[in-house]
This record gives C-alpha cells, structure tokens and sequence, in this order.
C-alpha cells in the first residue's frame, strides 16, 4: 500500500476483501480435513495423552485410574533392567548404523558406475529388505544356531573351526543381532547413496582426474563431503529406525541370554502387554522418545555444519 | 603395423569386461551371504521335519516334500489362509487410504491457501521428531474404548494419519505448472475436479512410489498388529508366523513353510517390478528428507 493514512471506508474494503478471500478459501480446509482427523485422533492426541498416563499408576481393568505424580519416573532411574535395556539398544543401534553406512557406502561406490551385471546386483542386495521382520526372525534362528546353524556348518565343514554359542554369549548376542539386522537393512542406505552419488557433478570428478587425484583421494575429497546430506538422511532414519528394535531379539533371542540382548521396546512392549502396567509402560516410552528427540537434534547439529562448506 | 590393431572401441570393450569381472570378484561373497538364507528358508520349507535337525545340513530336501504345507493348511489353530486374507485386505486397503489422503492433504499444502497453512505444516513435520514408542499405548486405549481391537481398522485407521506420504506428494504436487490449473479454472472446473482431473494424472509416478512403499511397510509390519490383533482369525501373516512358531507348534517345518508363504508373493512381486519397485523406495524414502 503506498499511502499509510488509511480512510475508515478503505479499512472497511479490505476487511471485506479479507473476508471475501477467507471465504473463498475455507472449502480448502477440506482437503486437508480427512488426513487431518486421523492425525489429531492417532498421533496428535496419543502424544499428550501418553505424557498424562505416565503420571498414573494405570492399570488397564481398573475404572479410576491412581494419579501418582512423577513416581513412575523415580522408579524408572532405580530400575536396572530399564538401563540395561537402554544401553543394549544403544550398542545395537550404534552397531547397526556403523556397519550399514560403511558397507552401504562400500558398496554403493562399486556398484555407482554401471558394469555387467551391475543392476542386478543392486536388484539383489535389496532384496533381503522387503521379507517381513518375522521372516528374517525365522531364518536369524536358524543362521545363529549353535547346533544346526547355516554359520557353525560353514565354520565347521569348510575352516573345521569349533561350533561357536552365537547367541548363548551374552558378550557375542547384540553383534549377531546388528549383523542380522544388517543383512535385511543395507540395501537402502546402498539405493539411498547411489541415488545420492549420481547427484554429485561428473565435472568434478574430471577436474579431480585432471589435478592427479587418485580414487582414494576422489573419495575423501569429493564423494564423501558432498554425500553430506545424503549421509545425515541416511544416519537420523537408520537411528530413529533402529533404537526401536523389536522383532529381532523378540523372536530370535527372546532377550536372552538373561537380559543381554533385550531391547527397551522389547522392555516397554512387555511391561505393557505382559504385565499390563499401562502408566510404568507409557514413562518408559516418554523417556525412550526424549532420548531420541536428543541425539536427532545433536545428529542434525553436528553433521549440518561438517556439510557447509 | 601388423595383424595386431586394437581399436579404441575394442580397448574400452575390454576394459569393460576386467572392471566387470573385477567387480563380481568383490562382491559375489556378499551375493552369496545375501542369497544364501533365503534359499534356505525355501529349501527348509520341503524338508521333512524329520530331517530339518540334520547337520552338516541338508541343502537340498531329500525326499522334497509337501507335508509341511499339507500341515499347516490342515490346522484349524493355524488358518494361514485367512491370515493371508487378512494381510491381503490390511495392506491393499490401508495402501488406498494412505495414497488418498496423502495426495490430497500434499496438494493442498502444495497448490492452495488457507490460514494457518504454515502452522499446520509445521506440526506434520513436529510429528515426524516424535518416535512411535510414545503413542503406541494411548493409541492402543483408544482403540479398546471404541472395541475396535482385532478389527481393520485398528490398523486402517492408524496408518492413515502417517505423514510421510504428504511430503512425497507435495514436493511432486509443486512441480506442476500453475497455467494448467488457471485454465481449468476459467473453464470453471471446481477445486476438486482441478485436483482429481488435472493435476493428479500428473503425479502418477509418486502416488506408484507411494502404493509400493506403503504395501511393503503394511503387509510386512509385525509390532502394531501384534498389538492390537490378538484373537486367532484376526491375525495377519507377519503375527501369525509368531503363533507357528510358538508354544505346541515347535515343528521347524511349518515355520519355514510359514515364512515362504508370506515372502513368496512379495519376492515375486519384486523380481518382476525390481525397478519400479527400488525407484519407488528411493523417491518414497527420501520424501521425508
């Protein structure tokens, strides 16, 4: 507006005009109406809901649930197997991821370049990643088994090595677990930096070859800091995707030996579902869910500035 | 200058061939260690239970068998048929749910105006910081409390306020030129004909992107329905694999059987759409980027 006194009869206008404008895009809102139900009902409102029951000592038949303050919470610090749980989804998560990355990043830099039989490869290495995680449970028994296993018959006929415990070692579970979860998971982060790497500019890599850089030194100086991006995306979802672990110890381990291996969603799931104690439950998740806001951020954080350049 | 020319075509053809043959050297062990499992499973799924302890094991099923599945089919306490039913119905209809809304809700955070616009999709993206974990149980309750537990819905309906979708479509949403939506308006096409008739035929690709995405996550997800399906029949495949394995079912067979059932239509699926399929997994997976 260029004049800045305003006549009543102006401002009379454009309120009419917002109104106009507002009525004119209020059928917008149904677009968005329908998803937006089913998000406030199922993701919006659990959210605050969880943080309320983990107050209460709720217990799933009763009527009047006993509002017990931070109590669950104080419980959850003493609890033991809570913090074992913890720090067993930490090592398996940061096992997991590490491994992914490296390899994915191995392999996607072979296989970025096409040569015979290159996409099938790619086809191939993907594959494990669309079985359900109930079937890789049946097959992760049976690859880890001490007596049977696909692992000791190649250890024992083929390097006539002793049968080894995989899974009754509570020092040898979370890395058979991260191996498992590994074989089922490194396909996408390889189709996530391929796709990545052919967003690098070729004129790059040619001014590289022209300056007499090696294919090392390509990798070090080029391909890996502008995979920056691509390697956060890679590095917060696997995280996110991983401190939820589940089925893999669930169905495989059971958690055992012990505790050795049983993850705090494992934990949560059971002090829900098992015992039915709701409010404890709901604790366990807002501390778990706080712990993963954390890192995310610190991830986010610490990885931004290694890609501004 | 004798018989032994070597063209510049020829040179590179047989370069070619090295790097290739350099590469398969490398990376066969890791084709092998990705293989080999799987056509385990398959393979134990025909052995007779009497020989699934066999070791060193019985690569190939000897005699090969069907008894497996003839026992599984026969067990009123294991109806796979109707898990399969279940999974099918889960997973095509929460598919469907989720590429509609997504498309719709990306659209308009895409192409209209409305207050609040920026606010609203700042909570989409709030929601995606939040893990599963914390609203597992409240959205549980709320589901006994409707005695919706053991039904579709229980899973439709969760699955429908997933947000991932809507950052797919609206990025492709954005990509089409606001010329063609004018000229439909002058035509005096409604906002919803412009939607359904102009502009989603132009983001096929991502809404394909999206159905392979969500099918897989759907028909393959074991944790939300084992806790919300308890009873028997309602069980989809991935929960009901669990049952077989569990308790009295300790038979190593019907498990394996079990599994390739479940994995079969999948494996096939994707070795005819591999790629398709694995660009569908990239677009969808980046959405949320």
């Amino acid at each position: 507006m260029a004049t800045s006194t305003l006549s009543p009869s102006r401002t009379a206008a454009t309120q009419n005009q917002y109104w106009k404008r507002l009525r004119k895009q209020l059928p917008n809102y149904l677009f968005i109406l329908p998803h937006f139900f089913f998000f406030s009902v199922f993701l919006l409102y659990p959210i605050f809901r969880g943080l309320q029951i983990s107050l209460y000592d709720w217990k799933i038949m009763l009527k009047d649930q006993a509002f017990i303050g931070l109590a669950n919470y104080q419980a959850l610090l003493q609890d033991k197997i809570f913090w074992q749980t913890l720090s067993n989804t930490a090592y398996f998560t940061v096992l997991t991821v590490i491994m992914n990355v490296l390899l994915a990043l191995f392999v996607a830099t072979g296989l970025k370049h096409p040569f015979i039989g290159s996409n099938f490869l790619r086809v191939l290495f993907y594959a494990p990643g669309i079985l359900s995680v109930s079937v890789l449970g049946i097959i992760g028994i049976r690859v880890w088994d001490t007596q049977i296993g696909i692992l000791n018959y190649f250890i024992t006929t083929m390097l006539g090595g002793p049968r080894i415990a995989w899974l009754g070692n509570p020092d040898m579970v979370i890395p058979a677990l991260a191996v498992t979860t590994v074989w089922w998971t490194f396909g996408f982060a390889m189709l996530v930096f391929i796709a990545g790497m052919h967003n690098i500019p070729e004129p790059l890599y040619e001014a590289a070859k022209i300056d007499g850089a090696g294919p090392l030194q390509t990798f070090r100086h080029i391909t890996l800091p502008l995979l920056m991006p691509t390697m956060l995306f890679v590095v917060v979802t696997q995280f996110i995707a991983h401190m939820q672990v589940f089925a893999q110890p669930y169905i495989i381990t059971g958690g055992g030996p012990g505790n050795a291996s049983r993850s705090a969603t494992m934990y949560l799931y059971e002090t829900a579902w098992k015992f039915f104690r709701f409010g404890y439950a709901s604790s366990i998740s807002v501390v778990l869910a706080l712990i993963m806001i954390v890192v995310t951020v610190i991830l986010f954080t610490l990885m931004r500035r290694r890609t501004e350049y | 200058m004798n018989q032994t020319i070597v063209y510049p075509e020829q040179r590179r053809l047989g370069r070619y061939v090295a790097r290739s043959l350099l590469m398969w050297l490398f990376f066969l062990p890791l084709a092998l260690i990705v293989v080999v499992p799987v056509l385990y499973m398959i393979s134990m799924a025909f052995t007779l239970e009497a020989n699934q302890m066999k070791f060193p094991i019985e690569w190939i099923p000897n005699p090969p068998t069907l008894s497996n599945f003839q026992k599984i089919f026969v067990d009123p306490q294991l109806p796979i048929v109707r898990w399969f039913i279940n999974s099918l119905v889960v997973a095509t209809v929460g598919t469907a749910i989720i590429v509609f809304l997504s498309s719709l809700s990306g659209y308009a955070f895409a192409r209209l105006e409305f207050p609040g616009k920026g606010f609203l999709f700042s909570l989409l993206i709030f929601s995606l910081m939040i893990p599963s974990a914390v609203t597992l149980i409240p959205a549980f309750l709320l589901l006994r409390d409707l005695k919706l537990l053991n039904t579709y819905h229980a899973i439709w309906w969760p699955a429908a306020a997933s947000v991932t979708g809507i950052f797919l479509m609206r990025q492709h949403f954005f990509s089409i030129p606001g010329e063609l939506e004018d000229a439909a308006r002058v035509d005096g096409a409604s906002r919803f004909r412009i939607y359904w008739q102009i502009c989603l035929p132009l983001v096929r690709g991502a809404m394909v992107a999206l159905f392979i995405f969500a099918f897989l996550g759907l028909w393959n997800d074991l944790f939300w329905p084992l806790i919300v399906l308890s009873e028997r029949a309602a069980l989809t495949l991935p929960v009901g694999l669990l049952v077989i394995q569990q308790g009295s079912y300790i038979q190593r067979g019907l498990a394996f059987a079990g599994a390739f059932i479940a994995s079969m239509p999948v494996l096939i699926f994707y070795a005819i759409f591999q790629r398709k399929i694995i660009a569908g997994i990239v677009t969808a997976g980046l959405a949320g980027r």
